[in-house]
């Protein structure tokens, strides 16, 4: 799959405007060459090539590390992406964990007070959750946790001079938060559903013939099998959250890679805009396989069917 | 009522109404029986008649929009009596009444049995609740449960989790979590409807010998007549959330009086009688529970009917034992 | 025993059975589960009341959506502006309204043309499969690999910015999410006798696959474009937002809140983008709502 839609991005690219050579060299370097030097160098590189072969060497010098350079300020792309992907999954994964953990308990206590007034209170803030703009709840959040109050930083990863982990926390839990909003609905949307799935199986109603305790049968037989779908169908919101981080960062002058695309998007600069998506799809795809293995861990019926 | 040492569990007048898509539906409408130590009590009827209501409120199962009306259920425990309905629902009485006291085997082993936990563990938890044995003891006594139950390599198959079990081991497996801790009384709901019949004689056997060794009264809900001839001390017919005739075995299916009893038997083939009996399917359907009819619930689809059928009859008791809700039934029993 | 509020609603159910007043009624299940559910109800009065008054705009604002007016910049809102004024004194209640034509109209139709594309090649391909089925199953999966806003964003640097264009970009990326859902159903309804019975009678792949199996897979079909015309619409002022969106001189409810970037306005004018992300938010909040009531009236499994 990957292939495929590197084959797409390597079409794209090849399509937008500027040499094809501008991509490989930095521009100091173009600006000073002469065209005899550039042509011997694109015959070096293959660029006379035939698609297909430009294709080939594109691809290998990406899979050694190499994604070329990006048109504005000539930075390498590669050093562009090693700064700022962990600022992005430093967001992405204190939201996910934000988000996990209060989505679920939240879904479980719906499902558990089911019809009560808690239930359809927890409903309706869910479905808030999910329709409002997730940048427009960061405006507000900034207008009045970072400019009424003053309590948080208004955007940014880092005051300068502070450099150690406690002084991070300031600045992360707006952004986070924010980011974790729509995420923590959907998570309790779903272990909601899921969990009163499982609670009108027939095992539960097994469970309770033995005497077992309320807990007991909430928790070790309704919550353990609920999560299963729960991992998968969160799996599947992660690019949800990837989305989402991409304009929460804009909001909060964050300096992540979604920031960095929307920037690169503005200035047309066609080669960060491929490489960044390419990274994406990526992500997208590991996501996956990654889900697939955890629910195998999870789930014993898929674990030994997989033998 | 009659006073017999032997009661386990009686059941008298007993109502449970369900209360979904806001309406009123009387599953159980008065309903008793007593069900007495070392003896199978079958509860024979057709799907929706009410008998595994019947079975969930005596575990107090029912789901959340249902409710007991009126009627006591009485557990004599050892010289106690307790009264199941006045118990809190999931409190810790009614708790430890279930499992040690009163098992439950459902009708369809595939689904209750949780998937994500081996057969041990869901064993050991009926025994981790109701005794003090230790770690090791519960699983050599859950060891030695599968092992009673005809389960081969126990020791191995213990750690295995219900998918790799066939059915009719999970059902094994089901009856060997319910006798854990020796109840009393072993509730059994349609145990063998989703097993193949080769199978199902085996549970049966398993059943029977369980009754024989450990005393245990066992309520076993069938609609397979074939099963309570086979099995059944006591039976009891329901049908629309009443129980129409009850009585010992012999009453029942040698000198069936109610009109249901009899077209019920008069439905069912029997083995060695050859191709040319006469089988009879009732006529009509079974009535909307939201749309009953006045009186007896059988009148519509009844022979006999007539307009004194219109209210509800009263028990009468042909003889000692046998029961019958039945205007008519001087008329039938002669006949 | 103490009595709960449930008994007590159980008192009066038997009450009124045992009165032969509860009469099961004889109209559509799926109409009647629908309007029971007050929150769907709720949310189709907001949504057809966002939707009148987008279309009667004109009568409910004497002020031209993009006719600047210097003289009254920035003024709160008042009688005269109900929503106050912009930075070029733009009336921000009639941009409101004349916005939201554009970004319901945009959300709307994109995702019911996305759903028309989806529902026609994967009714058919479901059905029949072939060639097309394998092609468009793989075309999608490449769409779907992407995360949907970076698609979008992608999609918008190649092709450039217009509101021709960011249609286009909704329906390339949503067809594949119908696509898969519908082809889904159809899989499990070729299997169902009744298939198989038209099959034997000789009636035409195109009559059976369109006219006998399509309206069985359409309530799913009817929840995902509630769903998929609440996220176009969220992603639409998103990227107006940042400025990527619809070209700024055309007002849509993305556009509007475009202002808010500006940290002045933001601490000082709420006026200018509080309505906008408030209707915005009701809006789609509307539209989810509908969604969940039209997903429990069709989807027997989460019943009760």
């Amino acid at each position: 799959m990957i292939f495929v839609i590197s084959f797409l991005v390597y079409f794209g690219l090849d399509l937008t405007p500027g040499d094809a050579v501008s991509h490989m060299i930095s521009p100091e370097l173009a600006a000073t060459i002469t065209p005899e030097k550039l042509e011997a160098m694109r015959e070096a590189y293959g660029l006379n090539a035939t698609f297909l072969e430009r294709y080939w060497i594109w691809l290998t010098s990406c899979l050694k590390g190499d994604f070329g350079y990006s048109m504005a300020g000539g930075v390498a792309i590669k050093d562009i992406m090693v700064k700022t992907i962990p600022a992005t999954l430093e967001l992405s994964i204190v939201a996910l964990i934000i988000s996990t953990i209060l989505g679920c308990s939240l879904g479980i206590l719906s499902a558990l007070k089911k019809g009560s007034a808690t239930d359809s209170g927890l409903t309706v803030a869910g479905m808030a959750g999910v329709s409002i703009p997730e940048f427009f709840f960061a405006l507000v959040a900034i207008l009045i946790f970072g400019m009424h109050f003053q309590w948080l930083p208004v955007g940014g990863r880092l005051l300068p001079h502070y450099e150690t982990l406690l002084d991070r926390i300031p600045n992360i839990i707006m952004p986070s938060m924010v980011l974790a909003l729509a995420l923590t609905a959907g998570a309790m949307r779903y272990s909601r559903s899921s969990m009163l799935d499982v609670l009108s199986r027939e095992f539960i109603k097994t469970a309770r013939s033995k005497g077992l305790p309320e807990w007991r049968i909430n928790i070790l037989h309704g919550f353990r099998v609920a999560l299963t779908p729960v991992v998968v169908l969160i799996g599947f919101r992660l690019p949800l959250l990837i989305g989402g981080s991409t304009i929460i960062e804009q909001v909060f002058q964050w300096p992540g890679i979604g920031n960095m695309f929307i920037r690169s998007v503005r200035a047309s600069d066609y080669p960060l805009v491929m490489m960044i998506s390419l990274m994406y799809v990526f992500v997208v795809l590991t996501a996956s396989l990654l889900i697939d293995l955890l629910t195998a861990l999870i789930d014993p019926r898929v674990r030994l069917g997989k033998e | 009522m009659r006073h017999n040492k032997n009661i386990a569990l009686s059941v008298k007048d007993l109502k449970t109404y369900f209360y979904t898509n806001n309406r009123c539906n009387k599953a159980v409408n008065g309903v008793s029986f007593d069900i007495e130590k070392g003896k199978t009590l079958c509860v024979v009827g057709e799907s929706g008649c009410g008998k595994s209501v019947t079975a969930s409120t005596i575990m107090q199962l029912l789901p959340t929009l249902s409710r007991i009306e009126e009627g006591e259920i009485i557990f004599h425990k050892d010289n106690e009596k307790i009264n199941i309905e006045k118990l809190e629902r999931n409190g810790k009485e009614m708790r430890e009444i279930r499992g040690s006291d009163i098992a439950m085997i459902f009708q369809d082993p595939m689904t209750a049995l949780n998937p994500v936990y081996t057969v041990g563990f869901q064993i050991a938890e009926n025994l981790k609740y109701h005794t003090t044995l230790s770690k090791k003891e519960i699983r050599e006594k859950t060891i030695r449960l599968l092992d009673d139950m005809g389960i081969p390599l126990p020791e191995q198959r213990v750690d295995e989790y219900p998918h790799s079990y066939s059915g009719g081991m999970r059902q094994r497996a089901m009856i060997a979590m319910a006798m854990a801790c020796n109840p009393k009384i072993l509730i059994a709901d349609e145990p063998t409807t989703a097993l193949d019949v080769t199978i199902q004689a085996q549970i049966f056997e398993l059943m029977d010998n369980l009754k024989k060794n450990y005393n245990t009264a066992i309520m076993l809900i069938t609609h397979d007549m074939g099963v309570v001839a086979e099995l059944a001390d006591n039976v009891a017919v329901m049908y629309m959330g009443n129980i129409v005739e009850s009585g010992t075995a012999d009453d029942v299916l040698r000198r069936p009086t109610h009109p249901y009893t009899k077209a019920l038997l008069d439905s069912v083939p029997v083995l060695g009688r050859g191709r040319d009996q006469d089988i009879k399917p009732i006529k009509g359907s079974t009535p909307d529970p939201y749309d009953r009819p006045i009186g007896c619930q059988f009148a519509p689809r009844c022979n006999w009917r007539t307009e004194s059928c219109d209210i509800m009859p009263e028990i009468s008791n042909i003889s000692e034992t046998h029961e019958i809700r039945c205007h008519k039934y001087k008329e039938i029993f002669q006949y | 025993m103490k009595k709960t509020s449930l008994d007590k609603k159980f008192d009066k159910l038997r009450f009124l059975e045992e009165n032969n007043k509860l009469v099961s009624k004889d109209q559509n299940r799926l109409i009647s589960k629908f309007l029971n559910n007050k929150l769907a109800v709720l949310g189709l009065i907001i949504f057809s009341i966002i939707i009148l008054a987008t279309i009667f705009a004109p009568l409910l604002t004497s002020y031209d959506p993009i006719r600047t007016d210097l003289r009254s910049m920035r003024q709160s809102p008042s009688l005269d502006h109900w929503f106050g004024t912009d930075n070029t004194g733009r009336d921000v209640f009639s941009r409101v309204l004349y916005g939201g034509r554009v970004s319901i109209f945009v959300g709307l139709g994109s995702s019911l043309m996305a759903a028309l594309i989806g529902l026609a090649i994967g009714c058919y391909g479901g059905y029949k499969g072939g060639w097309v089925d394998v092609i468009a199953l793989r075309i999608s999966e490449i769409f779907m690999s992407f995360p949907q806003i970076i698609l979008v964003l992608l999609l918008v640097s190649i092709t450039g910015q217009s509101l021709t264009n960011l249609f286009v970009i909704f329906i390339l990326t949503g067809w594949g999410g119908m696509y898969r859902l519908s082809r889904a159903r159809m899989l499990s309804l070729r299997e169902e006798e009744y298939v198989q019975a038209l099959e034997s009678f000789g009636i035409s792949t195109f009559t059976i696959c369109y006219k006998h199996m399509l309206p069985n897979a359409l309530g799913p079909i009817m929840v995902m474009i509630t769903l998929s015309t609440a996220m176009f619409i969220l992603t639409e002022a998103g990227l107006s937002f940042l400025g990527l969106g619809v070209p700024l001189n055309v007002p849509t409810w993305g556009n509007i809140l475009n202002v808010a970037t500006d940290i002045v306005v933001l601490q000082n004018y709420w006026w200018m983008w509080a309505p906008v992300g408030i209707v915005i938010s009701v809006f789609v909040l509307a539209v989810n709502f509908i969604g969940d009531g039209l997903r429990d009236s069709t989807d027997p499994s989460q019943q009760g």
